[in-house]
């Protein structure tokens, strides 16, 4: 059973494997004040491990490989790619975080995460899915409890897990009701059994209602959000950030493959129940953002909202709609990260998270506040940037599909978003310190915060302007699913 | 002989025990056992059907899934203690400071 | 009444019982005893369904680490017995609906369904015999081999994850 394309399948997980043993051995040698030198050796490992894939790992056509465990398809690779980016943009952003980021075990946890984001991209089976969506969730409760003088750090570390339990023990229920009615745990033979069954549709409905309950959560869509603010805000920055984009996009690449591949006699029934959780979930994430003063806070109801666009893309279940999917998370993983590391580096120096803190930072740091304004113009889905692109795919998809009810929905809720985004940018530009000349204050970045967000906000216009390879690719992972 | 259906609806029992305590208790450690009982009930159904379909599928699922929960329960009961230590409750409803 | 189905009847009631026990005792010590013995007595059958490998998993870690962790934990803490807690409004109903709607479901299932499916295999052919085990490992190290593979990366993960979390955070 064991021959190169095997390897080639699993290549990402085994380098990130060895990226991660090289950090245990290294992490001693380095004095105490030098431990933060550990981002640079992951993030560099993770830029490395991602070159040595896209030159020796790509997939052909697509094939299941060790057992059936994992598929080694676009999609699934695509995925990789995407959470190897996120991964390495964090562990910079983690880099100059005083509580975290002189600690090697954090970045450990992170490729631990990593490596199980990646094989939750690739699972074919629901053994394999269920021990990788527990490989991405353990260390990052760890890593959202980390800061252990922090009471709101543990809280929120406890929290996370004690929601992320229930959710998965009741998804595993819905996996042994799957496994029982259909007699194998492999995602593309559910396809035919399913589909064999006489009317079974109350059954099917009742295991998608146990499925939703784990994979909503992890997707953080109405009403299994609860979790998200409380843990972004306890939760260390760069933790929550990684937490909003890989994390949430490890859950909808799950989602999409399971109900893409396994339940398409159902689609009639499921997408009808996903056009219900897109609409709360937008209007609900949307409305809550709106009173929020603390930028963390808004920014987990906005990331809340943006589960929901994604679901339109899901909901109209074509090529198209789940290219859309592809391409409106690695344009929100993009946009996101880079908000939340705005986020980081404000605080860093002036201590607070609220939204009034931020008045005249265009002066106190023009470059800055550029990057964040290009972030938030992105979220909120304004052209030229990819957040505006990557809406315009998820709306045609959805009409295409004849949900026109559901994009229109969702373009009342971009109009909300662009209020509550600008609010804060007006802080930001319009906004001046009370009785304090900024000069005097300036907002300096670090080198790792530097070329992080430098590289995150080159991202945003990239797929904003150039974005036709970057969908050429989605749709080519899309295809991977019919 | 006995009809796998008796298990199943033990099991359903057994995880309907087990999420009611989960939204009844308040107390951060009854919740995590009663998270435990849920896990229970799905592996024993798994068990079953693996026993109906004679194969092992079922058994190995059920064989990870205790290797995840003692990982779990690890990480939780750390983190019960920790807070513990800086609180000195651990009633969930005192977990508040988390608001805005 | 065959002698298997009246082991299995009182069994589950024990079973059942047990759980309502966790569920209901206001010691929290009391509450992990009552799941040790629900874990024990789900680990039976397991032996009933011809899974010994698996009823041996279930009593080593269950029962025996993870709930001796438990009460380790309980005792290290001094919060044995609670105060009456006070239920929130909206838990009562909620739990009530939830109870009902599995509850149907069960009956559903015991009424509509019992007719239509398959007996359970005889248990003293898959216990008594090496194979079962034999077989098992063949399948856990083949097809299973790169979820067994994560599940080593995994129980370092909450190794580590444990020492972290309780070691003094330096300023």
């Amino acid at each position: 059973m064991f021959n190169s394309t095997t390897f080639l399948a699993i290549l990402p997980e085994i380098l990130i494997l060895v990226v991660a043993m090289l950090i245990l051995v290294a992490e001693p040698f380095w004095k105490a004040e030098q431990r933060r030198n550990v981002g640079w050796l992951t993030a560099g490992g993770l830029f490395a491990v991602m070159i040595i894939s896209l030159l020796f790992g790509r997939p052909g056509d697509p094939i299941t490989v060790l057992g059936g465990m994992v598929r080694f398809d676009w999609l699934g690779f695509f995925f990789k790619m995407l959470f190897l980016f996120a991964g390495a943009a964090t562990s910079l952003l983690l880099m100059d975080n005083d509580r975290v980021g002189h600690r090697g075990e954090a970045y450990l946890l992170l490729l631990a995460s990593l490596l199980g984001m990646d094989l939750m991209a690739a699972s074919a089976d629901l053994v394999m899915l269920y021990l990788a969506i527990e490989t991405t969730s353990i260390p990052l409760y760890i890593l959202s409890g980390f800061m252990l003088a922090d009471e709101h750090s543990t809280e929120a570390g406890f929290k996370y897990l004690l929601f992320g339990a229930m959710s998965s023990a009741v998804m595993l229920y819905g996996f042994s009701l799957l496994f029982g009615f259909a007699g194998t745990t492999n995602i593309y033979e559910l396809k035919t059994v399913l589909a064999a069954g006489p009317n079974t549709l109350v059954m099917v409905l009742g295991i998608i209602f146990l499925l939703l309950v784990g994979l909503g959560f992890k997707v953080s869509v109405v009403p299994f959000h609860f979790w998200a603010p409380d843990v972004y805000q306890g939760a260390p920055t760069p933790v929550a950030g990684f937490l909003s984009t890989a994390s949430k996009a490890a859950g909808f690449a799950v989602l999409t493959r399971l109900f893409f591949v396994a339940f398409p006699g159902f689609s009639q029934s499921w997408t009808l129940i996903f056009a219900v959780i897109a609409t709360v979930t937008m209007t609900v994430g949307n409305l809550l953002a709106l009173p929020q003063t603390n930028v963390k806070r808004l920014l987990a109801y906005s990331s809340i909202a943006h589960a929901g666009y994604v679901m339109i893309g899901v909901v109209s279940f074509s090529v198209l709609g789940a290219a859309s999917v592809v391409f409106y998370l690695a344009a929100y993983i993009v946009t996101n990260l880079l908000a939340f590391g705005i986020v980081m580096a404000v605080s860093r120096i002036i201590g607070s998270d609220d939204v009034k803190d931020y008045s005249g930072l265009s002066r106190r740091n023009p470059g800055l506040a550029l990057m964040m304004l290009a972030a938030f113009l992105s979220l909120a889905g304004m052209p030229p940037f990819g957040g505006f692109v990557a809406k315009v795919f998820v709306f045609a998809a959805g009409v295409q599909a004849g949900y026109v009810w559901l994009v229109i929905v969702g373009i009342l809720n971009s109009i909300i978003g662009v209020y509550y985004y600008l609010n804060v940018m007006k802080y930001v530009y319009l906004f001046r310190m009370p009785n304090e000349d900024e000069e005097k204050h300036p907002v300096p970045l670090t080198r790792p915060y530097t070329i992080a967000l430098v590289i995150l906000a080159l991202g945003v216009i990239l797929v904003g302007t150039l974005f036709a390879p970057w969908f050429s690719w989605s749709d080519m992972a899309a295809m991977n699913l019919f | 002989m006995v009809p796998v259906n008796y298990y199943i609806i033990l099991s359903a029992i057994l995880f309907t025990i087990g999420a009611v305590g989960v939204l009844i208790r308040r107390n951060p450690l009854v919740i995590f056992m009663s998270v435990e009982l849920m896990l229970n009930a799905a592996n024993l159904a798994m068990v079953a059907f693996s026993s109906v379909y004679k194969s092992f599928s079922g058994q190995i699922f059920v064989f990870f899934v205790i290797a995840v929960a003692a990982a779990e329960v690890a990480v939780g009961l750390a983190l019960i203690v920790e807070i513990f230590k800086t609180k000195h409750n651990i009633n969930v409803d005192e977990m508040n400071s988390l608001k805005g | 009444m065959t002698v298997d189905l009246i082991l299995f009847l009182i069994l589950a009631l024990v079973s059942v019982s047990t759980a309502l026990g966790m569920l209901l005792s206001r010691n929290t010590v009391y509450s992990a005893l009552f799941l040790v013995l629900n874990f024990v007595t789900v680990a039976v059958f397991y032996l009933l369904l011809g899974a010994p490998f698996i009823a041996m998993a279930q009593v080593t870690v269950y029962a025996g680490a993870i709930m001796v962790l438990f009460l380790f934990v309980i005792m290290l803490l001094g919060t044995e017995v609670l105060p009456a807690s006070n239920i929130l409004p909206w838990q009562k109903p909620l739990a009530g609906g939830l109870a009902a709607v599995l509850a149907v479901e069960a009956i559903y299932l015991l009424l509509v369904r019992a007719r239509s499916v398959a007996q359970v295999t005889s248990p003293d052919v898959a216990i008594n015999s090496m194979d079962n085990l034999r077989e098992m490992g063949k399948v856990l190290f083949s097809t299973y081999l790169l979820p067994f593979e994560v599940t080593s990366i995994l129980l370092l993960v909450a190794m580590v994850g444990a020492i972290v979390l309780t070691k003094k955070e330096k300023a």
